[in-house]
């Protein structure tokens, strides 16, 4: 061997053969790949202006994926939406989008969407035109149809803007007033806490202002009150003076994995921590309780550190350090999400970490109020839990004739024990607005197909404002893929029409309704837009282009803090078996993105599972059930009915408790969705918090067992018998791939501190 | 706002052929006839030579003969460039602004056809089209393999925009990879646009070789 | 020039001509990813599979790892000092998120292995994949200690996208079949369109005229994707980028296997440095107050 030869000459003679062979080889035209004559290409018929082939167009338009309301910039290239961003002129996401909202995209272009109108006949649904579809409506709901309104009921999903003034127009022309608003996943019980102990609702949360925050099972990082604003703030919160983040939960939310301080708490328990570390504040440090109740300082004594963490299983140092960190570091802010509330006494136990924001004075420091929304009637009407069981009670009663769904799956998300499917078989005349064929379409008696979100018109109100107030505006960035679907806000003005709607018979479609909503606005509005140059015209187009309306509003009122009486307590010792917590899946959400490929190929932030459900438990738990390991198939039982899914071991889990993320189990909603995993609403008690009425779903105690092993060898043929999970070593086994320094040394390094 | 036209690119980089058309194996007749137009083509008068060369480059001599590509309305390119003198990139208009050069939009036929030659039977199977809202299924001619990014702004800006060749003569730097289009009724593939055909351009116009200029 | 002295100074041959290597680099398209601020709640890996036309391949296929994921983020427990025997009971500081793509070292080990030179530097220092020129030796993916190359083992666009979920599929890059090695490209279709724009608007392509695809989505702007070499501000002066000026903060340099900090407690760090891979994907420590 030469040693000499020199690497240059090496490459040379590699690069003249490589260079030589690359010639012969590159005038061989590719008749694999090229189509010279097979492939057709269209050419507009009439072009937009500003439209170039190979370059595209970008419209502005909402996010729909959930009730956040982020503002999203559509990429179009030759009349197809390839890719969405956000967009940078919303207050809420600043530019900024997650997996969900990027995943819209898939919904559009989803293979299973329906298609025409369909009509149950013979038990089965056929599919009809449109004009069959509003007749067989007339029928139902027209002027003659004799419809007492009170046997009218529309549930859908949170809905604001205009789409939500027709709703309630419509409802006003059938004389109902059954409007339930359904969405599994939401923040009700904080926002009836808010309401009564600040008098707003939906209090804007200064995550960014505050030098510590704590969170009981608030997961604001994805699910809990917007995940792309609350990410934001976030990483405003992260910068120095850095911020600290303390997470009390039973089970790791996403934004427990980023906590600083993560600490277990025995489920249903979160109201009493939340007084442990009151009495310590007061004890130790000297905070003045005396605004409050008596009966709250009664209890706030009467829960010491020592106590509390007999009760909660949090250990007593712990308690006595995040005291400590709330005390030292003001403002701070104390949130409290899904784990806290889900139980019997989910309002005391949210009351208790409330006050811990009054005792701190974090009340118009880092909470402050949102209000100041000119127009009301476009607010956002919230959803939340306890509208399915007051519907099934209603349909129990055979109170309804007629009932619309839109935006919402209750046969897929409802407990089980509430018996809808069976409640709706027998019940009233079902009208399903929707895009799949979810568990709830199949129910219906006729099948509307809607537009999807990115067909759509449409106009959105977050339900708590940023700081600047403003609407978020949705337009269509593509021609409808399927001719004979409707917008629906087309399909409920059409039905004001035909019940003879006076107010609205001026608006063809719903696009002329919403431009002359907007024509219509204050002048000072059009002008803030406009800066007085051109007419109605340009003001509109100019709020198509930035895709969101900003109001310029006074500073609303400051929040006063209004101490409650509540009465906190622990969730039963007694009773058997674990806690079934029905935790929030990020992305999934409460199953309605389940049909999205690109989710479902997602691993979860926790697990690193794709495809499947898993039940999550702690390494004191699987040595009681007997040596479990992670893919290991449990059987979780409850006396509602029984499970069986694979186990997801690791030390995130209060031991008491088993967590299983929502959003899998689908019977229907297409090829991505059905029969995958199993769905833990199945199995959940009916149990109601005693003061809202919200359904307590992590209170559910159920009994596991271990009925088979995971097979983890590559040589079984299948290689499925397992949990399927992206990577290899679940640590990072000496490697230092992430490094991890303390906050001390990054304030003095970036901080500018000493 | 309203978005038009829904269209189905040649250009998707879908291997997916959902939009291909098999036409099968093409009949004697069109070959006689391509012959013939290559014959014809041949004695025609030659004008660009006498006009001064394109500065700054040197253009590719490779020739190319292949099946000719049927169209659903024979375009003669040759009455529009050659007798009417009309520029490439009035009805291509993209090509200084894009990666593809664009078929032009039926409106840009109609503009005129709406009142020239509406007697005859290739304007009257347009005004059918634009009467039935559908763009004409154009064929597509000059097709490369799904992982080619030819950029046709660049090219112009190369050897016209940025070289001071009057945009008027485009149609001599256009010829270069699509031939004496402006003889020829449907337009044909006269060069062979192999990777070899551009490479021997870009290695004689001192063009950039790095693969992921235009393979990605 | 002795083998062994090829051996011993191999990355020079892939150095620029600031670092005294053979490159005369035009731009050097590198990231910073900050862990202070990545929640790991996966929305660039959606932006990836949106921008990128990556394969969907189902339940099946990923569990045999063949999922098409240019962009993973991965999840480490912590663990106790390597010799420790007990674990704490429960994870107190939550999880380490890590997002992992091509790293784009500017000595790449991919790169001299590849038989047919399908993997290779651009002149603006991105380690590329030609996918026409790729014959599926693997020998790279062999060859990179971060796994961070994906191999079709199948013609995923017969099922990936059924109609008409294919007509989302992006048309400014390739959709690969059987056969060929793919992995993350820093987006270099969006690179090519704003040099093509910066050209035709006769100037340099300016920091934050653009940026990757997982960056722009990222909601924690926990990625800071820009030019390491040339510094041309938006204003249209010279400057620094934000990219560049993160790596001169945390004084990390190329072109070494080893760095020498003035101030050691300084984030910055590459992730295996030590290989003198050159990575260009600068991480930023994790922070918790412990």
């Amino acid at each position: 061997m030469n040693l000499e030869m020199k690497r240059r000459e090496f490459l040379k003679v590699m690069g003249w053969t490589g260079a030589g062979l690359a010639v012969a080889a590159c005038d061989r035209p590719s008749f694999i790949t090229s189509r010279e004559g097979r492939n057709h290409v269209v050419s507009y018929l009439e072009p937009e202006e500003f439209a170039i082939p190979g370059v595209g167009v970008t419209y502005a338009s909402t996010c729909q994926q959930c009730p956040s309301a982020c503002g999203v910039n559509a990429r179009v290239r030759e009349g197809r939406v390839l890719k969405l961003e956000g967009n940078l002129n919303s207050p809420l996401n600043k530019g900024k989008l997650c997996a969900v909202g990027q995943a819209s995209l898939q919904n559009h272009y989803n293979p299973d969407r329906i298609t025409k109108p369909r009509v149950r006949r013979d038990g089965r649904l056929v599919e009809i035109g449109w004009d069959d579809a509003l007749a067989l409506l007339r029928e139902k709901i027209g002027p003659d149809a004799g419809l007492n309104g009170k046997r009218f009921a529309w549930m859908t999903d949170t809905i604001s803007g205009h789409q939500a003034v027709l709703v309630d127009a419509l409802m006003e022309s059938l004389g109902s007033n059954n409007h339930y608003v359904y969405e599994p996943i939401n923040s009700a019980v904080w926002r009836a806490v808010c309401r009564d102990m600040l008098g707003d609702e939906n209090p804007r949360l200064g995550i960014e202002k505050a030098r510590v925050v704590l969170s009981f099972g608030a997961d604001f990082l994805s699910t809990w009150g917007g995940a792309v604003s609350g990410s934001a703030r976030y990483a405003e919160f992260r910068n120095a003076p850095r911020g600290v983040l303390i997470a009390a939960e039973s089970k790791m939310t996403q934004t427990g994995a980023n906590a600083d301080l993560w600490v277990p708490v025995r489920p249903g328990s979160e109201g009493v921590l939340a007084l442990g570390i009151a009495n310590v504040l007061a004890s130790s440090h000297g905070r003045d309780l005396s605004a409050l109740p008596a009966s709250v300082r009664a209890q706030i004594d009467a829960h010491d550190a020592a106590k509390v963490a007999g009760i909660t299983g949090t250990s007593e140092e712990h308690i006595k350090r995040i005291a400590e960190l709330l005390h030292e570091r003001s403002p701070s802010l104390v949130l409290a999400g899904a784990s806290a509330e889900g139980h019997e006494h989910g309002y005391d136990s949210v009351a208790a970490a409330m006050t811990l924001n009054l005792i701190l004075g974090n009340v118009g420091r880092t909470i402050e109020s949102s209000a100041g929304f000119p127009f009301p009637q476009l607010r956002a009407r919230s959803g939340n839990g306890r509208s399915v069981i007051d519907f099934a009670q209603a349909l129990e009663e055979k109170r309804f004739d007629v009932v619309f769904f839109k935006g919402v799956n209750p046969a897929f998300t409802a407990p089980a024990a509430l018996r809808l499917n069976e409640l709706l078989a027998g019940g009233p005349f079902k009208v399903a607005l929707t895009q799949f064929e979810d568990e709830t379409t199949l129910l219906a008696d006729l099948v509307l197909p809607l537009y999807s979100s990115l067909e759509d018109w449409g106009t959105h109100v977050p339900s708590i404002q940023p700081e600047r107030n403003f609407i978020s505006i949705q337009q269509p960035v593509m021609e409808p893929l399927y001719p004979e679907t409707r917008g629906f806000g087309d399909l409920v003005l059409s039905l004001l029409h035909m019940r003879g709607d006076k107010d609205y018979a001026g608006y063809e479609d719903y696009y002329a309704y919403l431009q002359h909503a907007f024509v219509a606005l204050p002048a000072d509005v059009k002008n803030s837009v406009t800066k007085g140059v051109g007419g109605d015209a340009a003001f509109w187009s100019a709020v198509m282009q930035q895709g969101v309306l900003e109001f310029n509003t006074a500073t609303p009122a400051a929040l006063v803090a209004k101490p409650v009486a509540f009465e906190v307590q622990a969730a039963a010792a007694e009773g058997n078996g674990y806690f079934l917590l029905p935790s929030a899946n990020p992305n999934l959400w409460d199953g309605r993105h389940a049909n999205l490929p690109w989710i479902q190929e997602l691993p979860d932030t926790i697990s690193k599972a794709v495809w499947d459900s898993w039940a999550e438990i702690h390494p004191k738990t699987a040595a009681k059930l007997g040596d479990v390991k992670t893919g290991d198939v449990l059987r979780i039982a409850s006396e509602h009915g029984t499970l069986e899914v694979r186990a997801f071991v690791y030390r995130g889990m209060h031991p008491d408790a088993i967590a299983i993320p929502v959003g899998q189990g689908h019977t229907a909603y297409g090829r991505y969705a059905k029969g995958r995993g199993v769905n833990p609403y199945a199995i959940l008690a009916t149990a109601q918090d005693r003061k809202t009425g919200e359904p307590a779903h992590h209170m559910t105690r159920v009994n596991a067992s271990v009925i088979r092993r995971a097979d983890v060898t590559w040589n079984n043929g299948s290689g499925m018998d397992r949990l399927v999970v992206q990577g290899g070593s679940s640590t990072q086994v000496g490697r230092k791939l992430v490094v991890t320094v303390s906050a001390d040394q990054f304030e003095r390094t970036e901080g500018g501190r000493a | 706002m309203s978005v038009t036209g829904l269209l189905f690119s040649g250009h998707s980089s879908c291997t997916r052929a959902d939009t291909v058309v098999d036409r099968g194996i093409r009949r004697l007749p069109v070959l006689v006839t391509l012959f013939v137009l290559c014959a014809f083509a041949f004695f025609l008068p030659q004008p660009a030579q006498a006009q001064s060369p394109i500065p700054n480059a040197v253009p590719p001599t490779d020739t190319y003969s292949g099946p000719r590509v049927e169209q659903p309305i024979e375009f003669p390119h040759d009455v529009h460039v050659e007798q009417n003198g009309i520029n490439c990139m009035y009805c291509h208009t993209y090509a200084r602004r894009s990666k593809v050069a664009g078929i032009p939009p039926t409106s840009k036929c109609m503009g005129c056809h709406l009142v020239i030659a509406t007697d005859k039977p290739r304007i009257q199977k347009l005004t059918e089209y634009w009467e039935k809202r559908e763009p004409p299924p154009w064929n597509k001619v000059h097709d490369l393999p799904d992982f080619v990014h030819f950029n046709h702004e660049k090219h112009i800006d190369r050897f016209v925009l940025g070289n001071d060749f009057p945009v008027e003569r485009v149609k001599e730097v256009c010829a270069f990879c699509h031939g004496e289009v402006k003889n020829m009724t449907v337009a044909e593939k006269s060069r062979p646009l192999t990777m070899g055909f551009c490479q021997r351009c870009h290695q004689a116009n001192e063009g950039p070789f790095d693969c992921w200029k235009c393979h990605k | 020039m002795s083998l062994q002295n090829i051996i011993e100074n191999w990355s020079s041959y892939r150095k620029g001509a600031e670092q005294g290597g053979h490159h005369n680099y035009e731009h050097l398209w590198g990231m910073v990813i900050d862990l202070n601020k990545c929640t790991g709640c996966g929305a660039c890996v959606t932006a990836c599979y949106a921008e990128n036309n990556l394969a969907v391949v189902g339940h099946e296929k990923y569990s045999r790892n063949l999922g098409m994921n240019w962009l993973r983020i991965e999840r480490y427990w912590d663990e106790p000092d390597l010799g420790e025997e007990s674990v704490a009971e429960y994870q107190h500081h939550g999880a380490s998120f890590l997002p992992m793509h091509c790293q784009h070292c500017s000595s790449a080990t991919c790169e001299p292995v590849c038989p047919v030179a399908a993997t290779y530097h651009t002149p603006d220092g991105l380690n590329a994949q030609v996918y026409n020129r790729c014959v599926g030796s693997r020998y790279c993916s062999n060859n990179c200690p971060y796994r961070l190359r994906y191999f079709n083992f199948y013609s995923y666009y017969e099922e990936s996208w059924p109609a008409p979920l294919h007509m989302q599929l992006n048309p400014d890059l390739t959709v690969r079949d059987k056969g060929v090695m793919e992995k993350c490209t820093f987006c270099v279709q969006r690179i090519r369109t704003a040099k093509d724009t910066a050209r035709r608007e006769r100037r340099k392509v300016r920091d934050g005229e653009f940026t990757t695809a997982c960056a722009q989505t990222c909601p924690t702007s926990a990625m800071t994707f820009g030019d390491l070499l040339t510094l041309h501000t938006p204003g249209g002066g010279v400057g620094e980028t934000e990219a560049a000026s993160l790596w001169k903060k945390h004084q990390v340099e190329l072109g070494k296997s080893r760095q020498q900090k003035q101030n050691p407690e300084l984030r910055g760090y590459r992730v295996f440095e030590g290989l003198n891979t050159d990575p260009r994907v600068l991480f930023l420590e994790r922070v918790r107050e412990v």
